[in-house]
């Protein structure tokens, strides 16, 4: 063990416009490329009731045009800027982002202030990104084996507050239901400067970077935004389990999620730490035990977006186990490496261990995050994150010693208090499917 | 906060800003050595984090043992990270573990890689891990047993698998009796594999001459070579053998396979045609006729049959440069209803790039995608590697990086024309569908003879 691993520091500035937008850069100058991005905070967790999957369509129609920047607009001028471009649609927040080299900064400041002022879009465009959608959870979920698990079947279970239990991908009865008087509905609750930061990441001087985004975003109106719904649990008594047909795939799969404390307390800390002594590849104890030693499973794996989620939010494992186990069998197993955590905790140099991996993890996810080609996509994501949900872009620097503060007393009372039956859902993938090759 | 300069000026809202002038992607150096034992070693520093990223290549993939035992090389890079004369397997992934880092090691086509990244504060150990599973694997039996006990249960869920099974099938077609035909084993020959066979190829092709090993990061390249040279300068090993391939088929007419899987909600369809390698002087046209054709958002196939028509949601073409032998793919998911339309667009495109020159606005934008795209890979470590193992892996010109960019920039209309008369074959391709015979069959037959098969490859009646 190295006791004075060297520090990384990453420069951080910000700043709010006088529309409320945040703004957030940081420089590096190293190569080329900007990395640019707007954060809304808004996320499936809180799309309209009866319409499940709106706030991932409504990100679709984010694509389709703004006031000066038609349908294709977005795409042509960013892919012809040598520069790629996409958005994603997370519990908490939807974001949009484009990696570009570095004389492409303005063009792209101005492209996101233009959909952020004004969406341009109609019946059609509507129509045609619906039928996109549902090629997409097509795609991804009814065509794909063991698809949606257990992002989409988990959370049914293991809630009962509608924002976190509902499907957000969508019922295809919702997606039809949805409007284009919805769509501009929902752009004007949300989608408004006083609810998003812009994040500026790379070959930039901060004061220029703050002096377009100044141009281009600050006479933006801000909009009076909605009290910030309940997305609290009621308090959970028992077990929830459930059951999943798994149309497509051979092997029955088991997730387990136990709901986790809440944001930046010691203990969420302790969660982030403890999930990487359960998973964390082959040397994580959930793996060992089921795949190495027991050889119930092919494969055992499991995590938690602690970050990038501001309401309940679960630490997943997820099992395929050979046929010839029972899922309570699994179960079972699983259940003495939770135990073995309570009763026995974890010894220093595990510990020790499984914090240099976390380092190199969080400096790996900084870096990229999103393959190759998203420079600085993580960094953005984390500034974002602790920007809109902590108010502080600059725990960028800091987090990263809390995380490896955390104590072995405070990991096993964390197992002691929150990886009990009273805290999890257990959701059971049982196949239904005749073999492969048997099909005729 | 920061407080920052003037009150903005007023600009106008309307018009697109224009680009700034450019600051090009400078490539970083090279240290590139060749070991007195053979092996080729390429360093290049990318410093923004404390990290290193390590890729060590042997030149024998899976092609090699394609008749002999199908997937052989990729059980053998698996099973080679479970246990070496002096580490067990628990004792590998703790130590990964203790070092910040993850490793993989695989076999594709044409190589078989070890990889590992990690804290640059422990470089050495890290690649002390690396050179110990590439000299000193043990193939325990037991994890051996347990390895190929999971590769089967894999298998069966790829077979389960669209995207897969399209592949699969599109391969063996193409490909004929050349060993790129085949692109993973049968559940038998998964049974069959016996822990000798795997010993054998790794003591065959797990050797320094020939082979490659990268490494990208955060440290001064004199020192890593030092590094480098104490770890992997003392490994001896005969230089394998290059295989000898027989050429893929001459593809005349277009055929429909139907790989049937009763109902889907979906059919997967994937065409393509044999193309070339990265070695060829027409790569580079190709590369933009493809990305004006499929290869990027703002391409011809992605406006047409997505955001016109609805029909699906990640359309795209690729061009596969494996080393003897490129090919070119377009693929689709879509609803079932849509599978003749969709064709037709996805033909029309191609004939179009056959028929009209381009452009210039497609041209230019192209252009401009391509070189942007190519250089954003120097700003990560793993997208370094990545162009590092392309150049060094493929036997470029060491320029290859620092010159793609004007290359491309060069290209005119009409050489994106010729590119597509030659490696865009619209009436030659085979054609794939992964769905419903029940829903689409009589679709497919719109398109030439079809031949019915099931996800384990047999013909059906």
């Amino acid at each position: 063990m190295n006791p004075n691993p060297p520090k990384l520091h990453i420069p951080v500035e910000h700043t709010t416009l006088s529309n409320g937008l945040r703004v957030v850069a940081s420089p590096d100058r190293s190569a080329p490329f900007v990395t640019v991005g707007v954060y809304y905070q808004i996320g499936f967790r809180l799309e309209p009731r009866g319409r499940s999957g709106f706030a991932h369509l409504f990100e679709h129609m984010m694509f389709q045009g703004s006031e000066n920047a038609g349908k294709m607009e977005h795409i042509r001028l960013v892919n012809s800027s040598g520069g790629l471009l996409n958005g994603t649609t997370n519990y908490d927040i939807t974001n949009y982002f484009e990696s570009v080299p570095s004389n492409a900064l303005e063009r792209v400041l101005w492209l996101e202030a233009d959909r952020m002022r004004a969406l341009k879009v109609d019946d059609e465009n509507l129509r045609n990104q619906r039928d996109v959608v549902k090629e997409e959870v097509r795609v991804n979920v009814f065509n794909q084996p063991y698809g949606g698990f257990a992002w989409l079947d988990l959370p049914p279970i293991a809630f009962r507050n509608w924002p976190n239990a509902h499907n957000f991908y969508g019922d295809f009865a919702d997606l039809d239901a949805a409007t284009l008087a919805d769509v501009q509905q929902f752009f004007r609750t949300y989608y408004a400067p006083n609810n998003a930061v812009l994040l500026m990441l790379g070959d930039l001087d901060p004061t220029e970077a703050f002096s377009l985004a100044r141009r281009y975003f600050e006479d933006i109106p801000a909009q009076p935004l909605p009290p910030r719904a309940d997305v609290s649990e009621p308090p959970q008594t028992e077990e929830h389990r459930g059951e999943v047909p798994e149309k497509l795939g051979p092997l029955p799969a088991i997730a387990i999620g136990y709901t986790m404390p809440p944001r930046e307390t010691p203990d969420w800390y302790a969660a982030a730490i403890l999930d990487r002594v359960l998973h964390g590849g082959r040397a994580g104890r959930v793996y060992r035990k089921l795949v190495l030693e027991e050889q119930i499973a092919v494969d055992a794996e499991g995590g938690v977006d602690l970050i990038d989620t501001n309401g309940p939010t679960q630490m997943v494992t997820r099992i395929f186990h050979k046929p010839e186990f029972t899922s309570e069998g699994a179960v079972a197993v699983f259940d003495e490496v939770i135990e073995e955590l309570q009763h026995r905790g974890v010894p220093p140099d595990e510990l020790d261990a499984v914090k240099v991996k976390f380092r190199s993890d969080y400096y790996s996810m900084l870096e990229g995050g999103m393959g190759s080609y998203m420079p600085r996509f993580g960094l953005m994501h984390y500034l974002a994150c602790f920007t809109l949900f902590d108010g502080d872009p600059n725990r960028i620097n800091t987090i990263l010693d809390e995380f490896l503060r955390v104590t072995p007393e405070r990991i096993r009372d964390g197992a002691k208090k929150h990886l009990v039956p009273r805290n999890r859902a257990v959701l059971f993938r049982r196949p239904v499917a005749v073999p492969a090759g048997g099909a005729r | 906060m920061t407080s920052t300069g003037a009150p903005a000026p007023s600009v106008s809202r309307r018009a697109t800003p224009p680009l700034a002038s450019e600051r090009p992607a400078a490539w970083p150096k090279r240290t590139v050595v060749t070991l007195d034992n053979g092996l080729q070693v390429v360093l290049a520093e990318s410093r923004a984090f404390p990290r290193i990223s390590v890729q060590l290549f042997f030149r024998s993939g899976n092609a090699v043992v394609a008749k002999s035992a199908p997937g052989l090389a990729e059980m053998t890079a698996t099973v080679v990270r479970t246990g070496t004369v002096s580490r067990s397997s628990r004792q590998i992934e703790e130590d990964l573990r203790r070092l910040g880092a993850s490793l993989g090691a695989s076999s594709g086509a044409d190589s078989s890689a070890i990889s590992a990244s990690g804290l640059t504060e422990f470089s050495s150990g890290i690649l002390e891990l690396i050179a110990d599973l590439a000299r000193h694997a043990s193939f325990p039996a037991d994890e051996f047993e347990r390895e190929r006990r999971q590769r089967f249960e894999e298998l069966k869920i790829e077979r389960t698998t669209p995207s897969f099974l399209a592949n699969e099938r599109l391969r063996r077609v193409l490909f004929g009796e050349h060993p790129y035909a085949i692109v993973a084993p049968t559940e038998e020959q998964v049974i069959a594999f016996r822990r000798e066979q795997l010993v054998d190829f790794y003591r065959e092709h797990y050797a320094p001459a020939g082979s490659l090993l990268l490494v990208v990061g955060d440290f001064a390249a004199q020192s890593m070579l030092d590094q480098v040279e104490v770890v992997f300068g003392n490994w001896s090993a005969p230089k394998p053998t290059p295989p000898v391939s027989p050429a893929p088929p001459h593809h005349s007419g277009r055929r429909v396979y139907l790989v049937h899987r009763p109902g889907t909600v979906q059919t997967q369809i994937l065409l393509g045609n044999l193309s070339i390698t990265r070695r060829d002087p027409d790569w580079y046209r190709l590369a933009l006729a493809n990305s004006i054709y499929g290869g990027a958002f703002h391409s011809r196939l992605v406006i047409n049959i997505r955001e016109q028509k609805g029909y699906t949601y990640s359309p795209g073409s690729g061009v596969n440069p494996l080393r003897q032998q490129g090919y070119f793919t377009v693929r689709a998911a879509v609803r079932n209803d849509m599978v003749a339309a969709t064709l037709t667009e996805i033909f029309y495109e191609i004939d179009r790039m056959r028929s009209l020159p381009v452009s210039f606005e497609e041209l230019d934008s192209a252009r401009h995608y391509l070189t942007g795209v190519f250089s954003l890979g120097v700003a990560t470590q793993s997208g370094l590697l990545g162009q590092l193992s392309t150049v060094y892996l493929d036997e470029l010109p060491s320029d290859y990086l620092e010159t793609y960019r004007e290359k491309i920039h060069a290209l005119t209309a009409d050489d994106v024309l010729a590119a597509a008369r030659r490696h865009f074959d619209s009436a030659n391709s085979p054609v794939v569908l992964v769905g419903d015979r029940a829903q689409i069959a009589e679709q497919a037959a719109l398109f030439g003879p079809v031949e019915l098969l099931d996800a384990s490859g047999t013909v059906l009646g």
